[in-house]
């Protein structure tokens, strides 16, 4: 079986579970995959979704590019300065430590009830874990090639251009990836704190209403778009960038 | 020491911490000459052509050379993953600002010369260890170095492919000529390739073998085999001096090699 078909039998497994189990329970407590594509249905027919689901984006965006702006340097200069890494590896550490939720609440009470603090809350709940991921990769870089670099009298900016990142880029993209699953779940919560809107803001409008097929509805669209960007976009840039690499079956 | 030297190092030290690695060091070799430096793993071999390259500092001591480029081929290939064999020739080119109208020239010659005209769009993972290493020998030669060092290029493959190069290696030296000082712990290696095969020791020259047999060579010439014998009895012995004594109290070289003033 190719790759596609094992993808979509692995979906319409779980879908076929996702029914079993709404058979097994009340309809209001766990309603079938049918119902919740349709009520999602009709929230797009009523244009309800998109306002929401563009805000969030947008959000998700902002916050993990400061994410990226923040983690990557810190993770760089931890793998490559011993003093840095002694400095600062207790704080990555402290930084994953604390609960997003305590990100987003001193966020809103220091800078306000407002996109900047959404976006601040995001970024820096998501930078920890791309340190991390940045830290451990600088320190596979194999400075055997950056000897035989100079050998071939290249400069300084080349190495660095040619030899260096070429080596790091697998793992900024990797740390993408990750900071990407990590910061969707974040902005959702802090929508449920602190906005008027988006897909957070949606969902526990509807758990006040006990609403479940809405419930399920915003999560189907959710976990949709999720993939959608996973696979469109992240895939195909790194497949794009790493070409070179040969595939391993194991 | 003569004009004509290729390189001259003169009472070389290189230390690490409280390790001395070169001692009082002393090495000439003639230009166009294929010197093969033995030693045991530790004896300095490898710091001494680091030393060479300029990619590390001595403590005290001169490295003079007579060519300005220096090529360097490693024990692993060193080649760029993320580029084809030619692009990774070509970084090299770049880096040593070759004129590009050389270019296609130079990458024609070498690439079939050592065997690999049909593998130039090939990514490293895609060859073999062997075929790494021709590649990198190729980018070491497209560049043009006067001097080529050579740092156990063969020690990492397996017998049968390591022949084969070293034998490649002979008939691409003969149609280039350079001065090649090749490291190796192989005393046969050194044996069949090397005009001269310097013994190294604890930081120092320890004996000189002069190996007189004519080229081209047979990899299997029994003239190769005698010869290795007696470097081998000499390198254990080099091996078993106390690491202390000075080099004056080595035994006593080659009387060949004496009249020809290859080491002090």
């Amino acid at each position: 079986m190719g790759v596609v078909s094992l993808r979509l039998a692995s979906v319409a497994g779980a879908l076929v579970l996702w029914w079993l189990l709404s058979l097994a329970m009340p309809a209001n407590l766990l309603p079938g995959p049918w119902v919740a594509t349709v009520t999602l249905a009709k929230d797009f027919a009523q244009g309800d979704v998109l306002p929401h689901l563009a805000i969030t984006l947008l959000r998700v965006a902002g916050g993990l590019a400061l994410a990226m702006l923040i983690g990557v340097p810190i993770g760089i200069f931890m793998g490559i300065n011993l003093r840095a890494e002694k400095i600062l590896d207790i704080w990555v550490m402290v930084g994953l430590t604390v609960p997003s939720l305590c990100y987003a609440i001193i966020c809103f009470i220091l800078i306000g009830l407002n996109e900047a603090a959404t976006i601040v809350a995001i970024g820096l709940t998501a930078a920890p874990s791309i340190a991390i991921n940045l830290w451990e990769g600088v320190k596979t870089i194999d400075f055997k090639l950056v000897q035989m670099a100079r050998i071939f009298e290249v400069g300084r900016a080349r190495i660095l251009a040619s030899v260096l990142l070429p080596q790091v880029m697998p793992y900024v993209m990797a740390s993408l990836r990750m900071g990407l699953g990590i910061v969707w779940k974040i902005a959702v919560l802090v929508e449920l704190i602190g906005r008027p809107s988006g897909v957070g803001f949606k969902l526990f409008y509807w758990y006040q209403l006990a609403d479940m097929a809405q419930v399920l509805a915003w999560t189907l669209l959710f976990t949709i778009v999720m993939l959608a960007i996973e696979l469109g976009i992240l895939k195909q840039l790194e497949q794009r960038l790493f070409g070179w690499r040969p595939r391993v079956g194991i | 020491m003569s004009e004509s030297a290729a390189i001259s190092v003169t009472g070389l030290q290189k230390h690490f911490g409280s390790l001395s690695v070169l001692r009082d060091l002393d090495i000439s070799i003639a230009d166009k000459e294929f010197v093969c430096i033995l030693g045991p793993s530790g004896s300095g071999k490898s710091t001494l052509l680091n030393v060479i390259a300029g990619l590390e500092t001595a403590d005290g001591g001169t490295v003079t050379l007579g060519e300005k480029r220096v090529g360097y081929l490693f024990q692993e290939p060193r080649l760029l993953p993320w580029l084809t064999a030619e692009r990774n020739v070509d970084f090299a080119l770049d880096g040593c600002n070759v004129p590009a109208t050389r270019r296609a020239e130079l990458k024609d010659h070498y690439f079939s010369l050592a065997g690999l005209a049909g593998f130039r769009n090939y990514y490293p993972h895609q060859l073999s260890g062997g075929m790494r290493q021709r590649v990198a020998l190729v980018r070491s030669l497209c560049v043009e170095p006067g001097i080529l060092l050579m740092d156990e290029p063969f020690g990492g493959l397996d017998e049968l492919t390591a022949r084969r190069l070293r034998v490649d290696l002979l008939r691409i030296w003969r149609e280039s000529r350079k001065t090649i000082v090749f490291v190796t712990h192989n005393a046969y290696e050194a044996c069949y390739l090397a005009d001269r095969v310097l013994v190294m020791a604890h930081g120092r020259i320890r004996d000189e073998i002069v190996v007189q047999v004519p080229r081209p060579r047979d990899y299997d010439d029994p003239a190769i085999f005698d010869i290795n014998r007696e470097v081998v009895k000499r390198f254990l012995d080099a091996a078993e001096l106390n690491p202390e004594r000075p080099a004056e109290d080595a035994p006593a070289l080659n009387p060949v090699l004496q009249s020809s003033g290859g080491l002090p």
